[in-house]
């Protein structure tokens, strides 16, 4: 499919390869003059003063970032008779997948000091650390929220990961536990279950690091919050072993409730809240008998959040028994606020006695707090191998 | 020609090559440098002249890697199969309902990716009817899956990506002078002999073509392997996305895309210096720069 | 004994069309599933033939009761349009350029056309953010925009380019030799002669920048398109509107082709064809609006 070229031919064709050699030359020039101007170092936190949310006027707009399914939407939902009470008007948006994916997303901005334009968002314990330590968060005057640290259930008060309560306020709490499908497998009663040959292929686990590990450590009889670096490794070896001979089928963020609903698996790593994302009448949540994992969903402020007087308005009315109830009721996830469960009670309602929604201590005692390993990135590092095969 | 009249491609051209360069070339070189440093999202990331985060970034994936030539390559071949049929039945047999079997061919893109994917795991859950009768036929075990297996993601590469082989075949075929088909049969050669020793010589531009933007992207593809596949079907796009979106690790990211970058682009121009770059745009002749 | 020897002729003679429809239906598979799950009260993930759980037209009635999903798909067609405008005019241009006119570094050219054709989605993406990120650029509709113009052009240039080289010339002669300016002749002559072409790369570039995904998850910063938000929920459970909403998408591109079609028949009736070949002015590359 050659052509044969003439003399002319070959001449045009250097003189062609040259103009190919010249434009190559000058945009190499123009990305090295670009870069120059560039910095040496990009990223690494944003260094400087923490500042405090600024009280105020509770009016205007406000836009929130939420997990999926964390607020009745409808017309009677708390997001309207918020606005209806204050005359803020609220943007609600529910993009928070996935910790990780959040964080990634908005890192660049938070980097500059902005929020994208949200006031608030509602990211898991360790997500809220690992922002306030970045710098990307502004603090709290527990003086500017008098209902919330009123009501606030005691045992939230002061967490590992911010025993002040100097930049986060919970959203609502879960446990981290077992879902099982109870007519095809109803003999599972332990995170060991699931490393069990007979369900191979048929059972899934959490991708996050902090809720699948710790409830394998657990299973094998250690603490998570005393673990040692080379616990947490072995943990992960014995998921590795399970994942690569098929005994694991997937790592899954939510979406284990589909495969559940579906009948892709008999038995999943996930959350007590999610009933009503489990279409399956057979599948129930169940505390596995080492203990569950319990976390907890944080409001934090952003730095460069606009209107903080009316974010710090949101979480403080959100903290009155009558609202929370309301969210309670919708979310079926464990309430922060005092008072609730008495409410429901009155009500009527089954929630109050569910031990999902209102755990009592004996029923959480081998529960562990949610918390990182001693060396996150050699940790991290051997899980995102497992987690991508 | 007038000074004005030379300069009019160059005006034509420059917004276009002006976009592409500023908006593909050089982030290609920022990718390059961001791959040469090091640090981590709390320390930032300082230029140091990392090196040695290409062999790195490669030696801990091989298996992905291999497994994506695996995958991406087995699409490319099925979609092959499938779409040369379709392509030279709409270029020559499709008549009237051309321009509907050719809407038909990317309608699917107006489904979203990601739908259509989803609704192909719908379609292949462990319960569904359709793996019922997959099981009756033998073709997948009695107490066998298709969903979380290479089989679905291969299944799942080939439908995304058949578009992008059909076409270009289809442009090529279109071309195809069948006269020359008929001075072969005139000729006494048999359909087959003049299929092999005709038809398909004249079209292996076309088909080139259409298995360059197959392979290529599938390569890098990750929703499939993501939705479709299991904790053992991790493609090399799935580790890219893992460390630039999750973990964070934006050199390693970088040196890894860069890499496939490089790959890409030596297979590309050997083709091209093969071919010339007007056979890239399915033509057989015209074009040789 | 004769009626299916006839059959097999039959069969034999057809295979290949046949064939073609099968492999078509296998294309439309997901779509249809789609959209018999936009009538069905079926508990999201099962697919269970026959709407047993009740067929209900409600997802279709409430397709925009939800405020982010409509957000949504009001951003990614909002922003397929301006990518869709922008390309195909850079893109037409570039093409007019490749084929009327000669010049240096065509080679070039045409590399730096065809090489992001063939580049993985994950690689534009992340090398497009490894940018924005070293400039500490806000990623959003801007990124995206810029983003999504940039892989359409290429495919617009091929399209239009191949629509361009089918082109009769005579036709422009002959209305310089009725005496228009060249301004004149392009704009009455080529230009209605190479729409077709031109809405076909139009509408390629809608397809390819509505269905993105990939690029648009890396550079999106917070904005929310319709492929994005599909990914979001689909951790949680779809909404069915959003089958409800697909389809729909999909009725509308496939009306409007096939009013491009029908148009467009219609024009080349009453326009000249080249004498030497059959009726047939040159197909685009993906030809959706292509001729007879």
């Amino acid at each position: 499919m050659r052509s044969r070229k003439s003399t002319m031919g070959r001449v045009s064709d250097a003189m062609r390869h040259k103009g190919a050699l010249a434009l190559a030359i000058g945009v190499l020039a123009a990305a090295l003059g670009l870069a120059a101007c560039g910095d040496d170092t990009v990223g690494g936190g944003g260094g400087g003063e923490v500042s405090t949310a600024e009280a105020g006027n509770v009016k205007g707009k406000l836009t929130i970032s939420n997990w999926p399914g964390y607020i009745d939407p409808g017309k009677e939902g708390t997001v309207k008779e918020f606005e209806k009470d204050t005359g803020v008007s609220v943007d609600y948006i529910e993009d928070v997948n996935d910790n990780d994916g959040f964080f990634g997303k908005l890192q660049p901005q938070l980097e500059q000091g902005e929020s994208g334009g949200r006031s608030i968002f509602v990211v898991t314990d360790w997500m809220a650390k690992q922002m306030y330590d970045l710098g990307y968060l502004q603090e709290i005057n527990h003086d500017d929220l008098p209902t919330a640290f009123a009501n606030l259930l005691p045992s939230l008060e002061s967490p590992a990961f911010d025993p002040e309560r100097k930049f986060s306020l919970p959203w609502q709490s879960g446990m981290g536990g077992i879902w099982v499908d109870t007519a095809k497998a109803p003999g599972i009663k332990s995170v060991n279950d699931l490393f069990d040959p007979k369900y191979k292929g048929k059972v899934t686990m959490l991708s996050e690091l902090r809720e699948t590990v710790p409830l394998v450590m657990l299973a094998e009889g250690i603490d998570p919050v005393e673990a040692t670096n080379e616990d947490w490794l072995n943990a992960i070896d014995r998921i590795k072993s399970a994942s690569e001979s098929g005994q694991i089928r997937r790592f899954t963020g939510n979406d284990y409730t589909e495969d559940l609903t579906s009948g892709n698996i008999v038995a999943a790593i996930g959350w007590s809240g999610d009933a009503s994302l489990v279409e399956n009448d057979d599948a129930e949540w169940r505390m596995p008998a080492e203990g569950c994992s319990l976390w907890s969903d944080n409001m934090v402020i952003p730095v460069g959040a606009p209107n903080t007087a009316a974010a710090l308005g949101w979480m403080d009315y959100v903290y009155e028994p009558e609202v929370a109830v309301d969210i309670t009721e919708y979310v079926e996830y464990i309430s922060p606020v005092e008072g609730v469960k008495e409410l429901l009670e009155g009500r009527g309602s089954e929630l109050a006695e569910s031990q999902l929604t209102f755990p009592t201590e004996e029923f959480t005692a081998d529960c562990t707090d949610q918390d990182s390993p001693p060396e996150l990135e050699p940790v991290n590092e051997a899980w995102q191998e497992v987690i991508t095969g | 020609m007038s000074l004005r009249q030379r300069l009019v491609p160059y005006w034509l051209l420059g917004p276009g090559l002006l976009w592409l360069i500023v908006f593909f070339v050089v982030p290609m070189y920022f990718m390059g440098e961001l791959a040469l440093r090091s640090g981590t999202l709390t320390t930032g990331y300082t230029f140091s002249w990392e090196w040695a985060n290409f062999p790195d970034s490669l030696s801990g994936h091989t298996e992905q890697i291999v497994r994506s030539l695996f995958y991406a390559g087995t699409a490319t071949l099925l979609a092959l199969l499938i779409g040369y049929p379709l392509a030279y039945a709409i270029a020559f047999r499709a008549g009237r309902y051309r321009n509907l079997l050719l809407f038909a061919v990317i309608a699917p893109f107006f489904t979203t990716y990601l739908i259509r994917t989803i609704a192909w795991k719908t379609i292949l859950s462990d319960d569904s009817p359709v793996v019922g009768v997959l099981q009756t036929l033998a073709l997948v075990p009695q107490d066998g899956r298709v969903l979380a297996t290479s089989g679905a993601v291969i299944a799942g590469l080939t439908y995304n990506f058949l578009p992008f082989m059909i076409l270009p075949l289809y442009a090529n075929l279109e071309r195809l002078d069948l006269r020359l088909v008929e001075a072969a049969k005139d000729l006494y050669s048999s359909s087959r002999a003049a299929f092999v020793k005709v038809t398909l010589p004249l079209t292996m531009p076309g088909i080139v073509a259409g298995v360059l933007l197959t392979f290529i992207p599938a390569l890098g593809d990750y929703v499939n392997a993501q939705l479709l596949g299991g904790t053992q079907q991790s493609m090399v796009g799935n580790v890219i996305q893992s460390l630039y979106l999750t973990q964070r690790d934006y050199p390693e990211a970088a040196a890894l895309s860069f890499l496939m970058m490089a790959l890409i682009l030596i297979v590309v121009m050997a083709y091209i210096r093969f071919a010339g770059t007007g056979a890239f745009m399915g033509d057989a002749e015209d074009e040789k720069a | 004994m004769r009626v299916l020897a006839r059959a097999w002729a039959w069969l034999k003679r057809n295979a290949l069309l046949i064939y073609a429809g099968l492999a078509v239906a296998y294309m439309l598979i997901p779509i249809v599933v789609i959209a018999v799950f936009s009538f069905g009260a079926t508990p999201k993930g099962k697919l269970t033939f026959g709407l047993n759980d009740g067929f209900t037209t409600e997802y279709w009635t409430s397709a925009f009761a939800l405020p982010e999903l409509n957000e949504a798909l009001m951003t990614s067609i909002r922003l397929a349009a301006f990518s869709t405008v922008i390309a195909t005019a850079i893109g037409t241009a570039m093409a007019i350029a490749l084929v009327r006119h000669t010049f240096h570094g065509r080679r070039v050219a045409n590399l730096l056309i065809v090489i992001p054709m063939a580049t993985p989605e994950v690689v534009i993406g992340a090398s497009l953010l490894s940018m924005f990120i070293y400039y500490s650029f806000a990623l959003g509709f801007t990124t995206l925009l810029i983003a999504h113009v940039m892989f359409s052009i290429s495919f617009v240039v091929v399209v239009v380019r191949s629509r361009l080289i089918g082109f009769d010339r005579n036709l422009e002669e002959a209305a310089a030799d009725l005496g228009a300016s060249p301004l004149t002749t392009f704009r009455t002559v080529t230009l209605p002669l190479l729409a077709p072409g031109i809405v076909a790369a139009a509408l390629l570039a809608f397809a390819l920048s509505i269905d993105d995904f990939v690029i648009s998850n890396f550079n999106s910063g917070t904005t929310v398109t319709f492929p994005l938000y599909v990914y979001g929920v689909s951790l949680r459970g779809i909404p069915v509107q959003v089958n409800a909403l697909a389809t729909m998408l999909f009725v509308v591109a496939a009306t409007a082709a096939a009013l491009v079609l029908w148009q467009q028949r219609r024009a080349e009736r009453m326009a000249a064809v080249r004498p030497e070949r059959e009726p047939d002015m040159g197909t685009p590359l993906p030809g959706t609006a292509a001729a007879q």
